[in-house]
């Protein structure tokens, strides 16, 4: 593990010679195949072509336009499995670095000064008078805020949280995307019109009903999802046990300190084999946790997480533990965590998932010495289950009643929760749009 | 193994040890760095431009401006370079210096005047320092003073002027350094030949403008907000430089030898050189670029492809090309092609299509669906550019193939409209 890693420094973007260099890799094809491998639409074919004839402006106004958390996304994405997936240069050698582009484009329009609020592209159509209510701050209700304030709705956003970003702002190390970077995209949305409700928590199908009553014309559910699942269902709190979710959450908040103190020169386990797992692990790397083992009962080809990311994580040094299950944890007498008790698995017959399931070998338990531990094993919705919403329009069974991102899907990719927030927003306009209609022809006849 | 070809070739009366030569320019500014260069593997030098030493030149600041090709560095090179900056003396110290230590290797001085006397007073100067020729420069496109360099170059009779005044003083031969900034430099080298120059040295720098400032509107090198038509060298001329050696080696009044110069970087680009008529050849943007470690290529390169083409000596790849080449109207024209695609290499980024729809005879298909071109042979244009843009190198995906029988497209009749 290189120390000099630092919890909150993002790996360096792109200057404007690489940026350009990698754009003349570009094939800039016919019928862009990358164009087609993004879930939320971004068309990179379009502005790495702008990019590579030095179309700059346009280039950072094609990205903003299709997705105001174009940044975000630019570091977040799989980009491996989307867009970069559908490259041609696939064929040549090696895909054009897409994300890495994108975001040199966000980050070019802050060192540069351009900005979605004064372009022209952003122009606001006349205003509309149905007033738009989103729960949720995170990307699926920013980026429908931001989609429906482009087509002049006064929108407000309700955040339970002190501060908007839901995942982006709670759920991701500041080493994959910084606070001031978060701060400059949401300062795109708020710069449209957006206004952002802090600490303004807003739970279930009863809370829609209540705006429609208040007099929103259309609401967006987009609440996310914020239990941890647990090991134990019943788990007492134990010194040393935390959640990816409380874990997370106080790294982000600068709290490195507090979580670094308890986790600095400790060993530290974490249990789960996805996205979240990595971000965990890697974070209490950078805490200054003397070892870190991540532990998954499955093969690490099997593991959820991205490619990149456990091939970073066992680079900088986390130790896989794989193929055994944790079962339990051990304590002293002062209820400190002292280990986690482990089972060894062998992988059976497949499941539902089409992976092989991971089934415990009797008699194999044994005891891992760890000071601290994160489980970061999923989430789940906060009371309820999942939102039910058509997948293709977002609308729910309540008319006026939208709903998308991970309260709908489940864990999803945060590109997954801007489109879904792109479609709401389309639906809500055509929603809005023949109610409107209705409400001519309605008073036509009066007035004639 | 056997042992490398000899590289050494006879060019007015001199054997040089290869045909690679620092043209004269910054990088033959001191015999410590010509002394360098020849360390390197340098056959010889033409020393930079020795200038009068009763004009005062003072060169401009920043002097030079790269041009690049989206991310190729100096795909040529701008500069507004005068004759040299150091003293006199101290230039005629360093040839005789150069001469003694490297006996083997050709020293070449480069003079300019200004007037008639200067051009005397240079010529003995130079040859008096030891110099094993002259290379007269009227080809220089951006001299300080008035009526030089490139202005003497487009003004023939001076050309012959002032070769035959330096002819008359001095024994060593002459080259004439031409300048490509004329309608046809055949020209210029019929007046040098006849004022007695013994060889051509073509071409100098092609007066140019590579970028202007968008943020002050000054043409580059912006020189304290100001900027000037000045020379272009490196990768981008030498297409121009090549045809100017092929005009010259194919025009049958001038026979004289052709020392050849304009974006020369690596041992194909001196083999081309060689093909066209050049014997010798100089560069200096390569070297700027690169430093003197390139002749180590050239050398070596040039070596093995003489071994593999069964040729003993670079004297026998002079000029080979020329037999080949004729006028435009010259042409086998019953002889027709197309474009040929290989399709299972073919990596679907549809750049063909968009060329030939857009630029080409538009009778490239497009099948969307499998994301393949769809070849159409017998209205194809062969124009060939879908394979200039396409990516699938090594060998390429698209290629030229010959089809018996296809009939030429005649723009003469009547339309079929």
């Amino acid at each position: 593990m290189d120390n000099a890693k630092d919890l909150s420094r993002m790996e360096p973007g792109f200057e404007l010679d690489q940026a350009l260099a990698e754009a003349g890799r570009c094939l800039l094809c016919h019928e862009p195949p990358c164009s087609k491998g993004c879930p939320a639409q971004t068309d990179p074919g379009t502005f790495i072509r702008k990019l590579r004839f030095r179309n700059l402006t346009g280039a950072m106004r094609t990205v903003k336009q299709n997705n105001i958390l174009a940044g975000a996304c630019a570091v977040l994405c799989p980009t491996a499995r989307l867009c970069e997936k559908e490259c041609s240069a696939c064929g040549i050698d090696r895909p054009i670095r897409i994300g890495k582009i994108q975001r040199f484009l966000v980050e070019h329009s802050w060192k540069t000064g351009w900005k979605v609020s004064t372009d022209r592209a952003f122009e606001r159509p006349a205003a509309r008078q149905e007033k738009v209510a989103v729960v949720g701050a995170g990307p699926a209700g920013l980026s429908c805020a931001a989609e429906l304030a482009k087509q002049g709705f006064p929108v407000t956003v309700f955040e339970a949280r002190p501060e908007p970003g839901g995942v982006l702002r709670y759920g991701v190390p500041a080493f994959r995307l910084s606070l001031e970077a978060l701060r400059k995209e949401l300062a795109d949305v708020e710069s449209l019109g957006v206004k952002i409700k802090r600490s303004s928590p807003l739970q279930g199908p009863a809370a829609a009903e209540k705006l429609l009553r208040e007099g929103y014309a259309a609401v967006f559910l987009a609440i996310g999802l914020w239990e941890p699942i647990r090991l134990k269902p019943k788990q007492r709190p134990l010194k040393g046990l935390t959640t990816s979710l409380d874990f997370l959450a106080a790294v982000r908040d600068g709290k490195s300190r507090e979580a670094g103190g308890r986790i600095k020169g400790k060993v530290c386990a974490v249990i789960g084999g996805g996205s979240v797992a990595m971000d965990c692990a890697r974070s209490a790397l950078r805490s200054g946790a003397a070892d870190v083992y991540l532990l998954y009962r499955r093969s690490y080809s099997q593991m959820p997480a991205e490619a990149d990311e456990r091939a970073l994580a066992q680079e900088e040094g986390v130790h896989f533990i794989l193929l055994n299950q944790a079962v339990d944890y051990v304590t002293d007498s002062k209820g400190n965590l002292k280990g986690i008790g482990l089972v060894r698995t062998r992988l059976g017959a497949r499941d539902a998932s089409g992976r092989r399931k991971p089934v415990e070998v009797k008699g194999t338990r044994w005891v891992l010495s760890a000071d601290c531990a994160i489980e970061a094993i999923g989430y789940q919705p906060a009371e309820g289950g999942l939102i039910r919403a058509d997948a293709k329009d977002c609308r729910t069974s309540q008319p006026g009643v939208f709903a998308g991102g991970d309260i709908v899907r489940g864990p999803d990719l945060v590109v997954r929760a801007v489109a879904d927030g792109k479609t709401a927003a389309r639906s809500i306009l055509e929603y809005l749009d023949r109610k409107a209609s209705a409400g001519r022809k309605a008073v036509r006849p009066v007035a004639a | 193994m056997s042992k490398p070809v000899d590289l050494s070739i006879e060019f007015c009366g001199k054997r040089f040890p290869n045909p690679f030569l620092l043209s004269s320019s910054p990088v033959s500014n001191t015999a410590e760095m010509v002394e360098r260069a020849f360390e390197h593997g340098f056959g010889g030098v033409v020393y930079k431009s020795l200038g009068s030493p009763h004009v005062e030149i003072v060169h401009p600041s920043p002097r030079m401006q790269g041009y690049d090709y989206g991310p190729a560095r100096l795909a040529g090179l701008q500069n507004v370079e005068q004759t040299s900056d150091r003293p006199l003396q101290d230039n005629l110290a360093d040839i005789a210096y150069l001469k003694k230590r490297w006996p083997d290797r050709v020293v070449i001085a480069s003079i300019m005047g200004f007037a008639a006397p200067e051009w005397k007073e240079l010529a003995i100067a130079a040859e008096g320092a030891g110099a094993d020729m002259l290379e007269l420069n009227f080809s220089c496109p951006h001299m300080c003073v008035e009526g030089a360099g490139m202005k003497v170059g487009q003004s023939f009779h001076l050309v012959q002027q002032f070769t035959e005044l330096v002819r008359r003083q001095v024994k060593v031969p002459i080259l004439a350094k031409l300048t490509s900034n004329v309608a046809d430099i055949s020209e210029p080298a019929l007046y040098a030949k006849k004022g007695g120059a013994d060889a051509i040295t073509a071409i100098n720098s092609v007066r140019a403008l590579t970028e202007v400032g968008l943020d002050d509107f000054v043409p580059r090198p912006n020189i304290f907000g100001k900027g000037a038509l000045s020379g272009f060298t490196g990768p981008g001329i030498k297409p121009i430089g090549l045809r100017c050696i092929a005009e010259l080696a194919g025009n049958k009044e001038l026979g004289l030898p052709l020392s050849g110069c304009g974006g020369i970087e690596t041992w194909v680009d001196a083999a081309e050189y060689l093909l066209c008529g050049a014997s010798t050849l100089q560069m200096t943007t390569g070297v700027i670029h690169y430093g003197y470690r390139i002749v180590e290529d050239m050398i070596e390169g040039l070596s093995d492809f003489l071994a593999a083409k069964g040729l003993g000596s670079v004297g026998e790849l002079v000029g080979k090309a020329l037999p080949q080449m004729c006028g435009v109207g010259e042409f086998d024209v019953s002889r027709q092609g197309a474009a040929a695609y290989d399709l299972d290499r073919c990596v679907g980024c549809g750049q063909c299509y968009i060329v030939c729809q857009d630029a080409g005879s538009g009778t490239l298909g497009w099948d969307s669906a499998k994301r393949r071109p769809v070849p159409d042979e017998q209205r194809c244009y062969s124009c060939m550019i879908c394979s200039f843009v396409c990516p699938v190198s090594g060998p390429p995906a698209i290629t030229y193939k010959e089809i018996r029988g296809k009939k030429p497209f005649i723009a003469a009749g009547r339309s079929k409209r």
